[in-house]
């Protein structure tokens, strides 16, 4: 009797299963590191609605971060500023600008300007702004050098082992409650002493002020 | 609200990608990259190694760019900021809001959470001088009725949707025919109210329309309590309870703890006598209950007579005669007195030695006689004279003079009718049709009339086919008042505009009446300026504190007219008593639905009643002995139960036949009924109601008991006869055993038993050294722990007390749980298959004889142990302990395995085998590819709007709105239990934090956090607090000698411990426990050492086991009391 299936086939069923195998391994591998925050998130710069320029408002004419985003010191929520703030400087400087169309129309009409959200943990996260910003911790450990964006994109992963990062270990990452949107701030300009005075200031706030950032599931998931 | 929205379109001008620091930093030497086809290099990479690795690299990084970054990002979402900023407002940060529940004749103190403009979350107003932030079951539910897709809507004439104008057109002309001819053939049916506002108005409408009639109906009335008051001591007076000035209560059928209304100042008031250690300097008081049916009160009470209802008259009877035999007076009673003693024959030692207890020294003016709002006049009338005879009147029974009361009653109303005396009737709230006396025929009454207007809150079946409905607006949308039981004015303040443009009572008066100012806030106002202290800060502080202060009743001085009391008892009809053909029906308020109005409230319906522990539906109930003899029914008497089938109640279907009239319903064997009694619940089975009321199969939940109420007995009537059917039906009941079996879960003795040995409760079950002896002990002496454990060193180490003397059993708790954690329900179905979801429920267990049975209450929720055993078996680490002590569930990770569901002993974690807060009820069952949503595949509709779930759009969009922001919903597949309210904790927390800012004062201070159960308790029962702080509330109660731990000897080490529950019978009465509780008598026969015997008890396991507040852990080696 003649074979029924040609040679090649022999060797098949072990090909295919060791194939199966080489990609099943890089996909997951893939998957695993390509698909983390750090590159899914980092970088996200969405077109916004109203070109605003951190760079210019905060950098240059030296807003505070507090000045728009007020309610950041009292909720758990960082307010996007409603056009009335924005109005405050604009019905006078660039009052009849196009870029500053929709603004005016805002102000006006109560339409709500649509801005993208570019941060965003998910819904099962409940993250507490005013906490961090009252203790310590400052805009620039999570949201990059906004002051120096022109349009503001995703800088750090925000994912949950991002938070770890500084939850595990707060000391590295606490300054002076004064200086928490003051973005250019370092302790020294010397980079060997800024690590230096880090490290020693850092403990002790932790230590003045009792921060236990807690790294139980509780403090985020609820 | 944290929701994902459907997945955008991509904008035109795309999304800005970069991949590099490089491109961002538009360095030239990436421009140089970007320009060139092939990187300065590339050319020559001759290096299979390296040019292998550059293509494999780039390769990925081209595959991602058509991939990974436009598809596999989270869909866009828009943010919306204000165009102007609104006043005090932040988003995010919750605010409150004083107001007040109306309830018939009284009101409840609320203050209100209101997130993003709506409410969310009902509180207690502790700041109110007769309220200590408790509120009832009814306060705690009623926000879902605000959210409830079935109100009424829209206005109608004629049945058909009419606009807002055309109807206050109506009333505008409707107001000026009646006052051209002075309101002749207009008559007004309302609801009991205490609001101020509405009695000023009813004023000025009278004087303007004074011949319109004015009718008041309450199906389930507790006007007796005026009525017999104002009879008894002739003036218009109302009584106010004070039970904690009480020693000794006797209450008459009066369920004060349950059923009655204000009952939640009741359950305050009592639970502060029921501290069995002496509680500023008061010893502990003692009730006797008398009634037919099992209530709270009786449960509660620490002697109880069964007798039937009609038999309570004689009680009362007897009790007078005997007290006025020692204190003398009250000769002209004597007539009434005797003929009404007949009702009850028997019980000599039970009445002698009540009567003794009253007439105790101890006891002068420390004793209250209370009667039931189901009670005939006669017997309040004896319960005065009782109380005024043991100079109780002023102390405990206070009476403050109110107006009196001039509106006649629905019976007088239907003979109007029926005599076409009337042609424009104004029904404002109730639902006459349903809940008229059966003897009436109230629905061809109400239809003789030319026009009917009604304001209503649901389109049910007072809804008029010739007349105008108006949508009446829920009280938390309006602006109103209303006076509380001490007299306090309290304001109604609205949290939220209308949702669909609702009408109150206040302004449709006004509009009829044709005043000039008609809208509430103006009349509200109005009154206001005319309670004295106008002005507009008073005002303010009125709405802000919730209540007038110094606007409480003061105690008016009364005298009993005894000729009166006479009187009454004289035109009293003679008793009659029930027998075995001749059953008593007793139609009582339900626990759960109220007389009806929270028929279409889920939570309510799903909230077990405390007694019977039925959902959905109501029962005909009866007692295991009176069955038997009628030969329907079965009990289980091993189980303490209704037989059950597979897991399943089936019960019989009977009739009920009373004065002619017939109801068909199961019936429900209920030990602690009195013989030949019938319970049947008010509220059930009602024709028209919405989707939660009428069961998913479209059959109305229970039966309508309504149809046998007559109005000369609606209390309770004799002469009903039961014909079993051969049909079954169905019953939903969550607690399948009513009996512990001698284990010592509820731990209890007498108060005598304690005095002796106060440390009883921790000298049951296994924790002797016998049973623990070859169990390798750490330093403590507590067990070694086999896994490792987590460090207990957080800032607080959280606990909780339950007190069982002080729980009662109200079920406010349990809906306080449910409307803060976002609780779903799950429907009748589910029920019967134990999934029902609440964190926290009320265990009732049974003790004793069947037919005389003692209950106890148990509130179970998770114990957050310190070893808890379901932490170790969680396969993907969903559940996993806190820092501060707490049993944390991670929702996002678990995967539905329910091992730890299995590994609880208590059994308090709940599962979600359904995703029960997205789909309809009836159609849980469903796959994508066989369910449909108006004709479209379930699986297409999902992918369209992932977040949207299956449920209707109308009640979609309003259950959105009921849930508290700042809790996950759970999805199907994922275990939750109680957290301790983890969202308040952490809010205390990051509060406390803020507040503290760069300094180190980040502890909470004790008090600060309330659980969502502990804040509706109105009894105070539940207590959480830092056990770490020794001077915490919740560490001083458990250093107290009953506090012990359930299944302590599992070594589960909970933070939450009870104080055991400490009876206090009166050694002299002649009742069969009065040497054991029933639950100890069990355990004891079980085979259990007796707590009570000297021995030594050995080591005990358990945090809060007489050691003091620390948990085992940080425990140092103490002596403690070995």
């Amino acid at each position: 009797m003649s074979d029924i299936f040609p040679k090649w086939t022999n060797q098949l069923p072990g090909k295919v299963l060791i194939g199966a195998v080489m990609v099943g391994t890089a996909v997951t591998a893939g998957l695993w590191y390509y698909f983390t925050p750090k590159y899914t998130r980092v970088g996200y710069q969405p077109v916004q609605p109203v070109s605003f320029s951190h760079s210019i408002h905060v950098e240059q004419l030296g807003l505070d971060c507090r000045y728009c985003h007020n309610a950041v010191e009292k909720s758990w929520y960082s307010n996007i500023p409603t056009a009335s703030t924005c109005m405050n400087c604009h019905n006078q400087v660039l009052a009849t600008d196009p870029r500053l169309a929709l603004v005016r129309e805002s102000a006006q009409t109560g339409k709500p300007i649509p801005w993208v959200q570019i941060h965003k943990t998910p819904d099962y996260v409940y993250f507490n702004h005013s906490v961090h910003v009252n203790r310590g911790v400052s805009c620039v450990e999570c949201h990059g050098q906004i002051n120096k964006m022109d349009e503001v994109y995703h800088a750090k992963p925000l994912s949950m082992a991002f938070c770890l990062d500084c939850h595990r270990n707060p000391g590295e990452r606490l300054r002076p409650p004064d200086k928490i949107t003051d973005l250019n701030w370092k302790w020294s300009d010397d980079p060997k002493s800024a690590a230096q005075l880090q490290k020693t200031r850092g403990e002790e706030f932790v230590r003045d002020w009792n921060v236990r950032a807690s790294q139980n599931c509780s403090s985020c998931h609820r | 609200m944290k929701t994902i929205p459907p997945p955008c379109p991509e904008p035109e001008a795309g999304p800005k990608y970069w991949r590099s620091m490089d491109q961002l930093a538009d360095t030239p030497e990436f421009r140089q990259w970007l320009e060139r086809e092939f990187p300065q290099g590339a050319s020559e990479l001759a290096d299979p190694v390296t040019r292998r690795h550059f293509v494999k690299i780039m390769s990925a990084s081209f595959l991602l760019a058509g991939v990974g970054l436009t598809g596999c990002r989270r869909p866009e979402e828009k943010i919306l900021p204000f165009a102007k900023m609104p006043d005090n407002y932040v988003h995010g940060v919750s605010q409150f809001y004083a107001t007040a529940m109306p309830t018939r004749n009284s009101a409840i103190p609320l203050v209100v959470q209101s997130d993003d403009g709506r409410p969310t979350k009902i509180e207690g107003n502790p700041q109110h001088p007769d309220s200590n932030g408790g509120t009832d079951q009814f306060a705690q539910a009623s926000i879902l009725n605000l959210y409830d897709p079935d109100r009424a809507i829209r206005f109608t004439g004629n049945g058909s949707t009419k606009r807002r104008e055309e109807a206050l057109d109506f009333l505008t002309s409707l107001s000026t025919q009646a006052r051209a001819n002075g309101g002749q053939r207009l008559a007004f049916l309302l609801e009991r109210s205490s609001s101020p506002s509405r009695a000023r108005l009813q004023r000025l409408v009278s004087e303007r329309l004074p011949q319109a009639q004015w009718f008041v109906y309450e199906p389930v009335d507790f006007d007796i309590h005026r009525q017999a008051a104002t009879a008894a001591f002739g003036k218009s007076v109302a009584p106010y309870f004070k039970l904690d000035e009480a020693n000794v209560i006797v209450s008459l059928d009066c369920d004060f703890i349950g059923t009655e209304e204000n009952s939640y100042i009741n359950c305050r008031r009592f639970a502060r006598r029921r501290n069995p250690e002496k509680s500023a300097g008061q010893p502990m008081s003692r009730l006797y209950a008398v009634e037919g049916l099992l209530t709270l009160t009786g449960a509660n009470a620490d002697h109880r007579l069964r007798i039937p209802s009609s038999a309570a008259q004689g009680f009362a009877a007897r009790l007078a005669s005997a007290i006025l035999a020692q204190k003398g007076g009250g000769a002209e009673l004597q007539g009434g007195v005797t003929k009404l003693s007949a009702a009850l024959a028997g019980q000599d030692a039970w009445i002698a030695e009540c009567a003794k207890d009253l007439l105790s020294a101890d006891n002068a003016g420390k004793s209250l006689v209370l009667a039931g709002h189901r009670q005939p006049l006669a017997v309040h009338t004896l319960a005065y004279a009782i109380n005024a005879a043991l100079g109780n009147i002023g102390t405990t029974v206070v009476l403050h003079e109110v107006p009196e009361s001039k509106e006649g009653n629905i019976s007088q109303l239907a003979q109007a009718l029926n005599g076409s005396q009337i042609d424009t009737l104004v029904i404002l709230g109730g639902n006459p049709v349903y809940n008229a006396p059966a003897d009436l025929a109230w629905a061809q009454a109400q239809a003789k009339a030319k026009s009917v207007v009604r304001l209503g809150y649901y389109e049910d079946e007072s809804f008029p086919a010739n007349g105008w409905h108006l949508p009446m607006a829920h009280y938390l949308e309006s602006w109103g008042d209303a006076r509380t039981a001490d007299g306090t004015v309290v304001p109604v303040q609205p949290l939220i505009e209308p949702l669909f443009g609702g009408m109150t009572e206040l302004e449709v008066l006004s509009r009829i009446g044709g005043l000039e100012k008609t809208s509430p806030y103006d009349v509200v106002r109005e009154t206001y300026r005319g309670l004295g202290s106008d002005g507009e800060e008073n005002w303010k502080k009125f709405l802000h504190d919730g209540f007038l202060a110094g606007s409480a009743a003061a105690p008016a001085s009364v005298q009993l007219n005894g000729n009166a009391c006479a009187a009454a008892l004289n035109a009293a009809p003679a008793p009659q008593l029930p027998s075995r053909d001749r059953l008593e029906v007793v139609f009582h308020r339900s626990h759960s639905v109220d007389d009806g109005r929270f028929n279409n409230n889920g939570w309510l319906q799903e909230t077990a009643d405390p007694v019977t522990k039925l959902t959905w539906d109501n029962a005909i109930l009866i007692s295991p002995e009176t069955a038997r003899e009628l030969g329907v029914g079965e009990y289980d008497e091993e189980r303490r139960g209704n037989k059950v089938r597979k897991g399943l109640f089936k019960n019989q279907i009977v009739e009920l036949e009373l004065s002619g009239r017939k109801i068909r319903g199961p019936i429900w064997l209920q030990p602690g009924l009195a013989k030949d009694t019938v319970g049947l619940a008010l509220g059930y089975g009602r024709e028209k109601t919405g989707r939660i009321g009428r069961l998913d199969t479209g059959q109305p939940a229970g039966f309508n008991a309504y149809k046998l109420r007559a109005s000369t007995a609606d209390g309770f009537a004799v002469g009903g006869k039961i014909t079993p059917t051969s049909e079954t039906y169905q019953l939903a009941n969550t607690q399948e055993h009513g009996s512990m079996e001698g284990r010592p879960i509820i731990r209890e003795a007498t108060k005598k038993q304690y005095d002796e040995h106060p440390e009883f409760a921790k000298n049951m079950d296994l924790s002797s050294p016998a049973h623990m002896a070859h169990i390798p002990k750490d330093e403590t002496g507590n067990p070694k722990m086999i896994y490792p454990r987590p460090v207990y060193n957080g800032t607080h180490q959280w606990g909780m007390s339950i007190d069982l003397n002080a729980c009662v059993g109200c079920t406010a708790c349990m809906l306080a749980c449910q409307s803060e954690n976002n609780v779903p329900i799950v429907g009748k179905d589910q029920v019967t298959k134990g999934r029902e979801m609440t964190w926290l429920r009320l265990d009732r267990y049974f003790a004793g004889s069947v037919d005389d049975p003692q209950v106890a209450y148990q509130p179970m929720l998770c114990q957050h142990c310190e070893n808890a055993p379901c932490e170790s078996v969680c396969p993907v680490n969903a559940t996993v302990h806190d820092e501060e002590g707490l049993n944390l569930m991670v929702y996002n990770r678990c995967v539905g395995t329910r091992y730890c569901s299995n590994n609880c002993p208590y059994k308090v974690r709940r599962f979600n085998y359904f995703d029960y807060s997205r789909r309809p009820r009836n159609a849980l069952y469903r796959d994508p590819f066989t369910a449909r949503t108006d004709g479209e595949w379930e699986l297409k509709r999902w992918f369209k709007q992932p977040e949207r779930g299956s449920i209707p759009d109308d009640e979609w969009e309003l259950l959105k709105l009921v849930r508290n922001p700042q809790v996950s919903v759970r999805m199907r597949g994922v275990m939750e239990k109680c957290t301790f309210c983890i969202q308040r904790i952490e809010e205390a927390k990051i509060t406390q934090k803020v507040k503290a800012g760069p300094s180190g004062d980040v502890r909470v201070p004790d008090g600060t956090i309330k659980t969502a159960c502990q804040q509706a308790c109105p009894a105070e029962a539940i207590v959480f607090g830092d056990v770490s702080d020794p001077n915490s509330k919740v560490s001083q109660l458990k250093k107290q000698a009953r506090d012990y731990a359930v299944l302590g000897f599992l070594d589960t080490r909970p933070r939450l411990t009870y104080l055991a529950r400490v009876r206090n019978p009166n050694p002299a009465m002649p009742d069969a426990y009065k040497e054991n509780p029933g639950t100890l008598d069990e355990y004891i026969k079980d085979g259990n050492t007796s707590p009570l015997e000297s021995h030594a008890h050995g080591t005990v396991v358990g945090p809060g086991a007489g050691h003091g507040a620390q948990p085992a852990t940080q425990h140092k080696a103490e002596k403690g009391a070995h």
